[in-house]
């Protein structure tokens, strides 16, 4: 059987036994583009849950299995880091909200299986932001980027204090206190994913969103965000978090009406599109419907189309067009963050700065 | 076939197109480049290694190539390409060989998690492995280049992989990188060794690789057990001098100088405590080659 | 003497430790806090008497466990260099105290 390359990385989630058959430069290519998209260790997960990992050559093998113990080894670094950051804010009495990966893999979700993690997301309320960073820093974090403009740039603009590491162990922690800026031009309201926060099982403090909240956060950091580059990993957390909700009874139901209370319609909408055109997601036909509220205008839904099916099919793309997609994507992430004036000084700056970096 | 059976032509040519699939070891790099610099690197440096067949698996997809800008005719810059991203700023050209070279221990440190790679230089006299971990600026790489003019095998100048079932040394065997004074020492040391034109003014200074030895090239496929590790150093003027380290010392710097000991967790631990455990551990000052060599040769007649 | 009942101390659970000892220094992996750490010779017998009591020991527990016995005169020199050690493996996470 001769797969086309494009399909490769949703074959190999979507259908592993496919895989039996794919010849060592297709092995090549599948674990070039894996492991460029972060997905590798994902990969390596659905064909071990068939019994098949100790089936593939062993050149190729080696890799899935180098790629699922670093897996391993992160998320092992994540939930040291979580009680650290637990330990700091527990006296403050502060509801901390894990995101993203951290979430799903401290609430053992399907979705942090074989997934890579790095930093570290939290929400928190707005106006506690000053005495969680008071506390963060007495512990040893301490900011990464200083410059007053960068200070200013996530403080004023963005919805997160600037990341922090800490000094001892380099780890990195994003604080937000918003899924969006307060200078983007949708506004899903914070009050209303901290009020539907739960706790994390067996855990006195740390909290996780809602199912939807999960869902419609995945979508809006997929299509809003600026790191494109993890675009097509972040799509397969996504699907997996849909087959996973998907298995209780009221999750479909209200996902669109939530999004609308959210302002994430738009959002919403890209997400299920993708998911189900290049992922399989099965989204029932009425939720994609109600979902339709989100829909842009339909020249514009078809540039979308374009950046986006060549930025989430990486294989796809000639590579030039695969990186002006980018480009483009990396423009319009900000725009939906920024007001147009803003967002051309901070470009402005990014850009200069860039260059000062590499005339050393 | 080899890359030195070859005629230049055809190698340049496939390094310009479909690429070169180079074997390293377990390591098998597809490496693209038009630069006149990396073609003639490849020919000298990896005269004795194996090309591998197009429909087998390369683990690495490389290349060094010249970013399309206004640059490339005023102070032409080159790129090292991985996966078809470019995840490094660009270098000058003159620096195309040694960007390969870097980027290959690049893909390899980060990636190769199925082995527990230590910074280190190894080598083989006898069948058993010698290792010298240590970080840049230590003599390690002098001093193995110094061991494999005097007989001994190279495994890696720079990346020892410990293979984590067996704890033995899988041979990485790739051009040894020598740097400022120690170009001239090995050229003294050893005029029969082929090195390539140093390049200057690299953020290590001046850099030249050494071509790994025709028999170590031919037997990169035989793994070696360790027996020692010696943490060099390098002191001008000092006499060579060899002690004892405590293999508690020893395992704390095999672990410092990892560069994926956590990845490896608990298993990671238990691989470094065997070696250790089976290696007689130094901690080994030199001033020259000439008197350091021998103290190695001499150890390695011991049972 | 302090009038208040003796400090008991306890390690983390043995199976979260792995260690090694050659010539009486011990390398020590801390799997809850993934940090590897390099004990000398009263630090590394310290932490086996602790990882094999079952329940907390005193410092005067601690002393009578190790093995060599101190000659009286030496019992107080040897208590302050327990409590040294007691005290860096609490900083590491290695060990926990409460009172009887």
């Amino acid at each position: 059987m001769s797969t086309p390359p494009a399909h490769l990385i949703g074959l190999a989630l979507g259908n592993p036994q496919a895989l039996a058959d794919l010849s060592l430069p297709q092995w090549e290519a599948l674990v070039c583009h894996a492991r460029r998209a972060n997905l590798l260790p994902r990969i390596a997960v659905a064909l071990d849950d068939l019994g098949l990992l100790y089936e593939v050559p062993a050149a190729p093998r080696a890799h899935l299995v180098a790629a699922r113990t670093l897996a391993h080894a992160q998320a092992d670094a994540v939930r040291r880091e979580v009680a650290h950051i637990d330990r700091a804010l527990a006296a403050s009495g502060v509801p901390v909200v894990l995101l993203k990966g951290a979430a799903y893999l401290l609430a053992d979700m399907p979705a942090a299986r074989g997934r890579m993690f790095s930093d570290i997301d939290i929400l928190v309320p707005r106006a506690a932001l000053p005495e969680v960073e008071a506390k963060l820093m007495l512990n040893g974090w301490a900011a990464i980027k200083t410059t007053a403009y960068d200070q200013r740039y996530y403080r004023q603009w963005m919805h997160e204090l600037p990341p922090l590491r800490h000094i001892r162990r380099q780890t990195v922690l994003d604080v937000h206190h918003a899924i969006l800026p307060t200078t983007a031009r949708l506004k899903p309201d914070s009050a209303k994913l901290l009020a539907d926060s739960r706790r994390l099982l067996g855990e006195p403090r740390l909290r996780i969103l809602a199912p939807h909240d999960i869902v419609l956060h995945s979508a809006t950091h997929l299509f809003c965000n600026e790191d494109v580059g993890n675009s097509l990993r972040d799509l397969v957390d996504l699907d997996s978090l849909l087959r996973d909700f998907a298995q209780k009874g009221d999750f479909w139901p209200r996902l669109s009406s939530r999004a609308a209370e959210l302002d994430l319609t738009r959002p919403l909408y890209y997400a299920l599109r993708y998911a189900v055109r290049i992922l399989d997601t099965p989204v029932p036909a009425r939720v994609q419907s109600a979902a339709e509220m989100g829909r842009p205008p339909a020249a514009l839904r078809g540039l979308m189309d374009t950046l986006f099916m060549q930025t989430l099919q990486p294989e796809r793309a000639a590579e030039w067009l695969a990186s002006l997609a980018r480009g483009s994507l990396y423009l319009r992430a900000h725009w939906l963050r920024m007001p147009p004036l803003l967002l051309a000084c901070h470009l402005l700056v990014k850009t200069f700065r860039r260059e000062q970096a590499t005339a050393h | 076939m080899m890359v030195g059976d070859l005629p230049y032509k055809e190698l340049a040519r496939r390094l310009a197109g479909a690429g070169l699939r180079l074997r390293t070891g377990p390591v098998v790099s597809r490496i693209r480049s038009r630069l006149p610099a990396v073609v003639h690197g490849v020919a000298l440096h990896y005269a004795n290694h194996t090309i591998e067949d197009e429909d087998g698996f390369a683990d690495f997809r490389v290349g060094v190539v010249v970013p399309p800008s206004l640059r490339r005719w005023v102070k032409p810059q080159v790129l090292f390409e991985f996966d078809g991203a470019l995840p490094f700023l660009p270098l000058p050209a003159p620096q195309a060989f040694a960007m390969l070279e870097w980027g290959l221990n690049w893909c390899v440190s980060n990636h190769c998690h199925q082995y527990l790679i230590v910074h280190s230089a190894a080598v083989e006299k006898s069948g058993r492995a010698l290792l010298l971990p240590g970080p840049p600026g230590s003599g390690k790489s002098t001093l193995c280049a110094g061991l494999i003019s005097r007989g001994w095998r190279l495994l890696s100048d720079e990346l020892a992989l410990l293979d984590l079932a067996s704890g033995s040394v899988v041979p990485l065997t790739r051009p040894v990188s020598l740097k400022n004074a120690s170009i001239d020492a090995i050229r003294r040391f050893a005029p029969e060794a082929l090195l390539g034109p140093p390049v200057h003014d690299t953020v290590k200074g001046s850099v030249a690789h050494m071509k790994p030895p025709t028999e170590s090239a031919h037997r990169a496929n035989e793994t070696a057990r360790p027996r020692w590790i010696a943490l060099p150093r390098f002191e001008r003027g000092a006499a060579a001098r060899l002690e004892r380290l405590s293999k508690a010392q020893a395992f704390m710097q095999l672990a410092d100088n990892a560069f994926n000991y956590d990845v490896h967790g608990r298993r990671g631990f238990e691989l470094l405590a065997d070696v250790v455990t089976r290696s007689d551990c130094f901690a080994f000052r030199y001033g020259s080659l000439e008197d350091a060599v021998p103290v190695f040769d001499a150890i390695a007649r011991q049972p | 003497m302090s009038p208040q009942s003796p400090q008991l101390w306890f390690s983390i659970p043995p199976r979260a430790i792995s260690w090694r000892e050659w010539d009486g220094e011990f390398v020590v992996r801390d799997e809850r806090s993934g940090s590897t750490h390099h004990l000398g010779p009263l630090a590394g017998r310290v932490l086996q008497v602790l990882l094999q009591a079952s329940g907390g020991v005193s410092v005067p527990d601690i002393v009578s466990r190790l093995g060599d016995q101190p000659a009286p005169a030496d019992e107080p020199e040897w208590r302050a260099a327990i409590d040294a050690v007691l005290s860096e493996f609490q900083r590491l996470g290695l060990v926990g105290a409460e009172r009887q």
